[in-house]
């Protein structure tokens, strides 16, 4: 890094109008600013365990480094918590390492708190969970520099409604204190935000919509029961990704959450026996039914 | 009243005309005893810079506990005049005495000639000084002190020379009471307005500190101090306050709990930053209202417990020692070497990571704490109910007032409710498991070996009213209206009928369903009261969100 050239890894399109090129050059500096090898810990990549998600993120799950999580429509926030939960379940899974959630008062709220039996449905365990409120955005952004400077915690999670002031200059203080002390920051834009116009320098973007779980038909034929829990996963922005740039960029992948393996699955069209095995709450009888 | 209504002929208890005819320009206004009480404690306070045992003596005086603490300044005398003049410069007149019992203190403050009463003063002279004071510095009321007065009594060596049963049977136990406790016979406590810490650091300046940075360097030297005195004697401090006396008599304190016993300086000093940062929310360029600045700095612990030393800080004293080729004495705690100990960790073995760990997460809770509010850090701790919203709590993580570890727990309680806080803070902390037992008892109890009752990531603060629509009217929704957006029901589980304890009569009993809408969003909705015995309409909620 340090000898050769800087080289802009996108070309600027011409007659794109101005906002357009600026958010792009903006996002372009952020690229460059936060390409400097971290000085503390190496990055690892944590499979997710859906091959077509890992695939993109070029192995997996960047540790030492900060993620964002969007929804895809208001609606859609729980969807978002709870694929970023899962994300932090998985990160915490191998040395059951605590995990720190930081949420604002006001998403709180909006979206209920959380709550310990079905988080432990989730694959989290509760009691090793560090609950942190805060009165406002610019606390929980404080709170969750000061949380990744420790390195004990498996994620911090922060949760921020008004994404007003999550800006480049907030998110690349996270960014340098993840890579600093080797830890992994995720943050769920609880708020409605708009993927394409925020400017960050985070490692990556996820956009959440939920998705129709894989529905085991109950008995009688009525309405089916849901399944365990699904998203559609965009990834709007990987900064490991090939190039930087990557095909699919429109793409919703769906994936299931199996809170007892903590690990994603690729959904399948067509829900699978085995699949709806791993629900949490289908006993196998009435599955047979 | 002041020197200069003394001088214009005004006394108390002067009615109020003839004040104004001694002086008819009086400015008068009405008493405020809430604000002079709150002054007389402001005093009081400030007065814990003398003695860290300092009482109200409502309605209009101070009492310092003094032992072994006059010589700091020079004598009694010298704090005697030191203390008055301190006043006087803040504008109060105040009188000063000393002795070896309250109640010969309050008495010579009031009536006594002799400021200062010699503490090896024999019984002869204690007789002689305070038998010239009136009765009324025995704090008699003022109906006891006129009988007295008509039956001829009218000093202190009245009473002390005369038989004492018959003036008791006359005019009560109360007098001789009070003579006693005023001649050292009977012991009187003061009942101090703070607890004496169990150690303390100060600094004393000549010039009143302003700056923040300074404040913040002083209380950094001074939590070195206070880390020796700790380790020496095996101790950390659960509870710490600063307080800065200002120059004009105000005293601020700032305090931090920890989340375990705490002695390491740095983090010590980054906890108060953070405290000091917390008021600079409130005012950004004089976070703590410095006026004309402290003169006075003072890091006590309040609350302290036992904490061994680590191996792991053992083996880095030693390593301390050696790099600087000196032998470190048994009991001999050298401060260079403590600070180096405890600046570099080294992370070498399983067991000090291990160790450096679970202090990581403590010191960053003790720094959410500290900016945040203790309410603010929370762990979440199960309930001994099934009813949904009791079932689990968000508690403080760590409480320096939570219940001590050997108090029995009453009462049938799940893990982490009879615990300590400290224990549970441990628990989320260190790395062994521990599932709570009330998630395995919730497999236990539902139907089928392996099966658990569905419930959300989240759980709305209150349940909030929905409009459905169902089928039949106890089946399951068709559709619903929640926060004004109407959801098609897709697919749908339950119900799982929820009663309330059979102690609780005015809740009703919930049926709840898993919903999921046709976008794939899932809900936890319920319809209260059961039809026919229950409720003839029955409502429905929503209540939680699933991911």
């Amino acid at each position: 890094m340090a000898g050769e050239p800087l080289r802009l890894r996108q070309t600027l399109p011409h007659g794109s109008d101005l906002a357009e090129r600026l958010s792009l050059l903006r996002r372009e500096m952020a690229g460059i600013a936060a390409a400097a090898p971290p000085a503390g810990a190496a990055q690892a990549h944590v499979p997710l365990g859906a091959a077509g998600l890992d695939r993109l993120l070029a192995g997996g799950l960047a540790t030492a480094a900060l993620h964002e999580i969007t929804a895809a429509a208001p609606g859609d926030a729980p969807a978002a918590a709870g694929f970023a939960l899962a994300m932090a379940a998985r990160l915490a899974a191998p040395r059951n390492a605590p995990l720190v959630w930081i949420g604002e008062d006001f998403a709180g709220r909006e979206q209920g708190a959380l709550y310990g039996p079905g988080l432990a449905l989730h694959g989290i365990d509760p009691a090793r969970l560090v609950l942190v409120h805060t009165a406002n955005a610019k606390d929980a952004l404080w709170a969750m520099e000061e949380a990744l400077k420790c390195r004990t915690p498996a994620a911090v999670i922060g949760e921020i409604f008004s994404a007003k002031l999550y800006d480049l200059t907030a998110s690349r203080r996270l960014v340098l204190a993840a890579q600093k002390h080797g830890t992994t920051g995720l943050i769920c834009l609880a708020g409605p935000v708009c993927a394409e116009a925020l400017s960050s320098s985070a490692e990556t973007r996820f956009e959440i919509r939920a998705r129709p779980s894989a529905q085991l038909a109950s008995a009688g034929g009525r309405t089916p029961l849901p399944g365990p829990a699904a998203f559609d996963v965009r990834l709007a922005k990987a900064r490991a990704g090939p190039a930087g740039f990557f095909p699919d960029r429109e793409k919703f992948h769906p994936v299931l959450w199996s809170h007892r393996e903590v690990l994603f699955r690729d959904a399948l069209s067509l829900p699978l026996a085995a699949v709806a095995g791993d629900g949490p709450d289908q006993p196998p009888r009435r599955r047979r039914a | 009243m002041n020197r200069a209504a003394a001088a214009r002929g005004l006394r108390p208890g002067l009615a109020l005309a003839d004040a104004r005819a001694i002086l008819p320009d009086l400015h008068c206004c009405a008493a405020d005893a809430a604000a002079e009480a709150a002054t007389l404690a402001n005093i009081a306070d400030w007065c814990r810079r003398f003695t860290p045992l300092a009482a109200l003596d409502a309605p209009d005086g101070a009492m310092l506990d003094i032992t072994g603490a006059a010589h700091l300044f020079g004598g009694e005398a010298k704090l005697c005049e030191e203390i008055e003049a301190r006043l006087e410069a803040q504008g109060f007149a105040a009188r000063t005495a000393i002795a070896a019992t309250p109640e010969a203190a309050w008495a010579l403050a009031r009536f006594g000639e002799a400021r200062v009463m010699p503490e090896e003063a024999s019984e002869e002279d204690l007789r002689r000084h305070l038998g010239a004071l009136p009765l009324a510095a025995l704090r008699l009321d003022e109906k006891m002190l006129a009988e007295l007065a008509q039956a001829g009594l009218r000093r202190i060596g009245d009473l002390i020379l005369r038989p004492r049963a018959p003036l008791a049977a006359r005019f009560g136990k109360q007098l001789f009471v009070r003579l006693d406790a005023l001649l050292g016979h009977a012991k009187t406590p003061i009942t101090p307005r703070f607890e004496a810490p169990a150690y303390l650091a100060e600094r004393r300046f000549a010039e009143p500190i302003v700056q923040r940075e300074t404040i913040e360097a002083t209380i950094l030297g001074l939590a070195r101090e206070l880390s020796l005195l700790l380790a020496r004697h095996g101790e950390g401090a659960r509870q710490l306050d600063v307080s800065l006396f200002g120059v004009d008599g105000r005293v601020r304190h700032l305090r931090a709990g920890t989340s375990r016993p705490l002695r390491d300086p740095a983090v010590i000093a980054r906890l108060f930053r953070e405290k000091i940062e917390a008021a600079g929310n409130i005012d950004e360029r004089d976070p703590l209202d410095a006026g004309f600045g402290f003169d006075l700095v003072r890091l006590s612990a309040e609350e302290t417990e036992r904490r061994d030393e680590e191996q792991a800080h053992w083996l880095a004293l030693d390593h301390a020692a050696i790099g600087r080729n000196r032998p470190v004495a048994d009991n001999v705690i050298d401060s260079k070497s403590m600070e180096r100990a405890y600046c570099e960790k080294p992370a070498s073995t399983f067991s000090q990571r291990a160790l450096t760990a679970q202090d990581d997460l403590a010191d960053l809770v003790d720094r959410l704490g500290a900016r945040l509010g203790l309410r603010r850090v929370l762990r979440l701790d199960l309930a001994d109910t099934h009813w949904p919203e009791f079932a689990v709590a968000a508690v403080p993580l760590y409480d320096h007032r939570s219940p001590h570890p050997e108090e029995p727990s009453k009462g049938r309680r799940l893990e982490g409710r009879g615990r300590p806080n400290g224990q549970a803070c441990e628990d989320a902390l260190h790395p062994s498991r521990r599932p709570l037992r009330g998630l395995l008892r919730m497999r236990a109890t539902a139907s089928g070996e392996r099966e658990l009752s569905p419930r959300p990531i989240r759980l709305l603060e209150k349940p909030e009213p929905i409009e459905a629509i169902a089928s039949v009217p106890d089946g399951p929704p068709v559709r619903f209206r929640w926060r004004r957006v109407l959801h098609e029901v897709a697919a749908i589980e339950g119900p799982e009928r929820i009663a309330p304890e059979w102690w609780k009569h005015d809740a009703l009993t919930r049926d709840y369903f898993r919903a999921e809408d046709a976008e794939g969003r899932r809900f936890w909705l319920f319809r209260e009261g059961l039809y026919e015995t229950g409720t003839a309409r029955p409502r429905w909620f929503l209540h939680g969100l699933f991911a």
